[in-house]
């Protein structure tokens, strides 16, 4: 079965009132269930490859494997839980719903991030939140360097060390209230411990060019 | 030869650097580059007289229509004119200025394009053919609105500031355009360079395929490059999947960029589609892929003669906003008392205090841009360029403006016959090859 098929059998049966749909043997193939715009349950039993479960809104997704690059992308209600890890640029450019990674994730999770919430159980790489605009990302373990790097609003939750903050990224403490919070989030997940989350939330100083031209300061 | 005035220290370069000591940063400014280019006006074309004959001029049936991105799409997008209007935000642009063109579009059976903002529902609506933009900053970006588009175009590169992402100041960035991309109100955005979630041409491979299933295979996926490596992106876009190549050259326009940008990055259009119809060529792709050229088209020559030259259709913006009343005083503006400038001059389209509606978000000047009446001058000029490029088929002795074919052509300029690959006028010589 090509992806085409196999993306367009999951979309036709979800027209037919399907509960759940099942994929077996994905075969870390690219491209799995993209551009599901209903609300509906789908396993996928195994790995996968770049873009899985992407351009969505209202699906559960369950992927019992790992994930390529790009899971999830998009994404602008539902739910995805990936098993194990994620590559590089997972949710980047989330408008909603939630992701969770039981492992880690590379480099530039939660890119452009403009909503919801990405949990990673593990570590995340370089350039976490990169461009965040929105949202929430929680990193139980460590993050790589340039965490936060140019972020707008939104905020990066980190339980772990942190190699390096990025461009205009600043610490903040997470107040008690955000941490009971945060760690009923990770019991819903079924993620164990209760890690003192520090925050990195953007500094504002990228927010505006500094001055404006003779003729602009008449204007603007 | 000795000048009256200094060449290397000209008045300009004096005024740019006391504004640049008085800043501290680049300038920014809106509109297109100032550098002199070899344009289409350095061509001309051969028509008929004894070697073939003309058809007529006024009269004879001569075919504008063009399908585009036929390679892979259940439904190649038709248009009744090979000249599209180009993707400028709703936010570059007032909400009425994104309608009237929707409206024009639609109006001449032809299409509109979204932009660095996400979709306007009332472009939609406007619009019976509308490209939806997918950009590195995926502003708006929305999967439902994406499968309501004629066809999908994935911004690689904007060709009057190629290599960098989106401006709009904060004067533009008011609530309702904060809200729909997401940022907060009143800030300077500069969107991102790079997409989020691929970077080279194996990627762009998987993401056009993504593309394709989040749209079912229905409509075509162009890419959109700003002309600089023109052979090697050209051939990258196209293995990559592309149904369609949009070149868009230095000379293309926009409503805010670094002016050291717009001056001194990218090729001009002549050259860009030389270079992207030899590209496509040598890949056997030619005429497959189809191959769509942007970049100051201002009349119905530069589309004939942009069409001679290789591509399949055109897209246009400023010159769209030109018809829309851009530059031109209306009973309501006073452009020196409102942007410093005379009309006809202005390039302020970043401060958000366009005089005629069009490059702004302010409630008062908006309503100085009736969609309706607006839409209604698009048309005109459209069906206006259009007729001219019927015409000029029609004198050259075809029906069809697919017909045109660089044999059509002549360069006025040893420049213009190097970078367009046809005789300079008076010899029968093409330089350079």
């Amino acid at each position: 079965m090509t992806t085409r098929e196999l993306n367009r059998r999951i979309k036709a049966s979800i027209e037919e009132g399907a509960d759940e749909i099942v994929i077996k043997n994905p075969s870390a193939r690219h491209n799995i269930a993209v551009g599901v715009r209903r609300p509906c349950k789908i396993t996928i039993e195994g790995s996968v490859g770049y873009y899985a479960a992407s351009q969505l809104d209202g699906p559960e997704i369950s992927i019992e494997g790992n994930a390529g690059w790009a899971l999830g992308e998009n994404l602008m209600s539902g739910k995805i839980t990936l098993s194990k890890s994620a590559g590089a640029s997972v949710a980047a450019s989330m408008r909603g719903g939630e992701i969770f990674i039981g492992g880690n994730a590379g480099a530039r999770a939660g890119i452009s991030m403009k909503g919801g919430t990405l949990l990673i159980a593990g570590d995340s790489g370089f350039l976490t939140g990169f461009m965040m605009q929105k949202g929430r990302i929680i990193v139980c373990g460590d993050i790589g360097d340039a965490a936060g790097d140019s972020m707008y609003e939104g905020t990066i939750y980190v339980g772990g060390m942190v190699d390096s903050l990025g461009t205009d990224a600043k610490y903040e403490e997470s107040t008690e209230d955000e941490l009971i919070e945060l760690w009923a989030e990770l019991e819903r997940n079924g993620v164990a411990g209760r890690p003192r989350f520090r925050k990195i939330v953007s500094q504002k100083k990228l927010y505006h060019y500094d001055t404006l031209e003779r003729l602009e300061r008449t204007l603007i | 030869m000795v000048y009256g005035n200094n060449q290397i220290w000209s008045q300009w370069t004096v005024d740019d650097i006391h504004a640049k000591a008085d800043l501290g940063r680049y300038r920014i400014r809106g509109m297109s580059t100032h550098q002199r280019v070899t344009h289409f006006d350095d061509l001309t074309f051969l028509s008929t007289g004894l070697t073939r004959f003309p058809l007529e001029g006024y009269k004879e049936q001569c075919s504008t229509r063009v399908e585009l991105g036929g390679l892979n799409a259940e439904n190649p997008l038709v248009i009744e004119t090979p000249i599209y209007i180009t993707g400028m935000s709703w936010g570059a642009l007032s909400a009425n200025a994104k309608i009237a063109l929707g409206k024009a579009a639609s109006m001449v059976g032809t299409a509109s394009c979204t932009g660095d903002g996400g979709m306007l529902p009332a472009e939609r609506e406007a619009s019976d053919k509308l490209i939806y933009q997918v950009l590195p900053s995926r502003y708006g970006a929305n999967p439902n609105h994406m499968a309501t588009a004629q066809a999908i175009e994935i911004v690689v590169g904007q060709g009057a500031k190629p290599g960098t992402g989106g401006l709009l100041m904060g004067v533009k960035v008011l609530d309702e355009i904060a809200e729909s991309r997401d940022l907060p109100p009143g800030i300077d955005q500069r969107s991102p360079a790079r997409h989020p979630d691929w970077l080279g041409p194996d990627d762009l491979a998987i993401k056009i395929e993504q593309l394709r299933e989040a749209t079912d295979w229905q409509v075509p996926i162009h890419v959109k490059l700003g002309a600089c490596r023109v052979s090697d992106d050209v051939k990258l876009a196209a293995k990559a999947g592309a149904d369609a190549i949009v070149i868009d050259s230095m000379v293309a326009g926009t409503g805010a960029s670094a002016e050291i940008l717009l001056d001194h990055s990218g090729i001009p259009t002549v050259p860009a589609i030389v270079l992207a119809r030899e590209a496509l060529r040598e890949i056997g792709l030619y005429r497959k892929v189809s191959l769509i050229a942007s970049g100051g088209i201002r009349n119905g020559a530069d589309v004939a003669k942009a069409l001679a030259l290789g591509a399949d259709a055109v897209a246009i913006g400023i010159a769209a906003l030109i018809a829309l009343n851009c530059n031109r005083d209306i009973p309501e503006s006073d452009f020196e008392k409102e942007i410093g400038l005379p009309a006809g001059q202005c390039n302020r389209c970043h401060t958000g205090r366009c005089p005629v509606g069009i490059a702004t978000q302010d409630p008062e000047l908006v309503k100085r841009l009736d969609p309706d009446e607006g839409a209604e001058r698009v048309a005109n000029f459209l069906n206006s360029m259009t007729m001219e490029l019927a015409l000029l088929t029609r004198s050259l002795g075809k029906g069809d403006v697919k017909s045109l074919e660089p044999e059509d052509l002549a360069a006025l300029t040893i420049e213009a016959s190097v970078m367009a690959r046809v005789p300079l006028v008076g010899t029968d010589k093409v330089f350079g090859t």
